[in-house]
């Protein structure tokens, strides 16, 4: 990276400059690179499964059924209109024990993503997960306005019916923070580049005519 | 000791350029340095390289980017900078063209954001032409190095690409 000094020029503070740029430009990005990578010590709520890409896994002993994985940002507006277009159906897919139903909550958006997705994993160690994931994208405020500190997130669980102590010392905690970076890292290794993106048994369903379209959703996880 | 006298107007113009490209480096860099996710996913959305590839340039580009506007802006290393930010310039530029070409639907990513977005949203031709307009002011600066306000104290315009 140094280009030879002419002899007699001082080329000493120039030199410094480039050493110090280059220098805090690595001491930077070494440990950003290691912390993008998937933490296997991180601690996953019960129902994750880290063969599922860490997501949180409904029905995940069902055999013959489709796999449905669904790809979303809680902070993301077009994940909210999807879940109110699919969400009951979604849901009563698992309560019918018809699909395999597997949430992927990425955090892209930023750290209010991020305390969202700890927060929903919190409530799904209360076994309040689908309700908690509805409550929030009724709420669904704007993007990083600060709406989502942790205590108004442990607020959404009191109106998704989660009462208990132990949920909002793990809201507040930011408990599953690894899990929602190995989330995130998971999902990237599945080349997942927008948000809700929707995979029935691997295969991403049609972004032009199957996502917001009740009728042509239902066909799809049919199809399988 | 000058073996190569510069026309009175090119430091000034090197100057406005390496004010220029450092600046916008800078910018997109700590735009994308925020949101390393996202900064993923819009090298992913080129299709390009292969997603461990993809994942990993996601990651290191903004820091690169950073170092590089700041060399600029300072006038340290120009030539190589110019070199490194300029071949940037024109490997986005490609990545761009050949997106366009192949009928994808992305935002560049270039200043944040990035990744798939609704088909016929994409809007490539003026992100192309500020590209090329970038990657000339990096050329211009490797050619004509020597300017106004730079810590560099040895660019003659004489050198030889070969200490790179």
């Amino acid at each position: 990276m140094s280009s030879k000094p002419l002899p007699g020029k001082d080329n000493f503070t120039r030199n410094l400059v480039i050493a110090v740029v280059v220098g805090v430009i690595l001491l930077m990005l070494v440990p950003t690179v290691i912390s993008k990578q998937t933490k296997s010590s991180a601690r996953i709520p019960a129902s994750v499964s880290a063969s599922d890409g860490y997501g949180i896994v409904f029905n995940g002993d069902l055999k013959g059924v489709p796999v449905v994985d669904i790809y979303e940002d809680f902070q993301c507006p077009v994940c909210a209109r999807f879940e109110a277009t699919q969400g009951n159906y979604i849901e009563s897919l698992i309560k019918e024990k018809k699909a395999k139903v597997v949430y992927h909550t990425l955090s892209f958006l930023g750290p209010e993503s991020i305390a969202a997705a700890n927060a929903a994993a919190c409530a799904a160690d209360e076994g309040k997960f689908l309700q908690f994931h509805m409550a929030l994208y009724v709420n669904q405020p704007k993007e990083n306005s600060g709406a989502w500190s942790n205590s108004a997130l442990a607020a959404v669980g009191q109106v998704a019916g989660i009462k208990s102590q132990k949920f909002s010392t793990c809201v507040n905690g930011g408990k599953y923070a690894d899990w929602v970076n190995n989330v995130a890292a998971e999902g990237a290794k599945k080349n997942v580049n927008s948000t809700p993106t929707v995979f029935i048994n691997g295969k991403e369903i049609d972004r032009k005519s199957e996502y917001f379209d009740r009728a042509n959703f239902e066909a799809a996880i049919a199809r399988g | 000791m000058k073996q190569y006298q510069p026309k009175d107007y090119q430091p000034w113009l090197a100057l406005i350029a390496r004010l220029i490209l450092g600046g916008v480096l800078l910018a997109a860099g700590l735009l994308k340095y925020k949101h390393l996710d996202k900064s993923q996913m819009a090298v992913r959305a080129y299709e390009l390289l292969p997603i461990p590839l993809a994942n990993f340039s996601g990651v290191v580009l903004p820091f690169f980017e950073i170092a590089i506007g700041i060399l600029l802006i300072l006038g340290a290393a120009i030539r190589i900078s110019a070199f490194l930010g300029g071949g940037l310039m024109i490997l986005f530029t490609i990545g761009i063209a050949q997106a366009w070409a192949r009928g994808l639907s992305i935002d560049c990513g270039c200043f944040g954001g990035g990744g798939q977005v609704e088909p016929g949203t994409a809007n490539y031709l003026p992100e192309i032409l500020r590209d090329l307009g970038l990657a000339i002011l990096g050329i211009y600066l490797f050619r004509f190095p020597q300017s106004k306000f730079g810590l560099d104290k040895n660019t003659t315009g004489k050198e030889k690409i070969d200490e790179q």
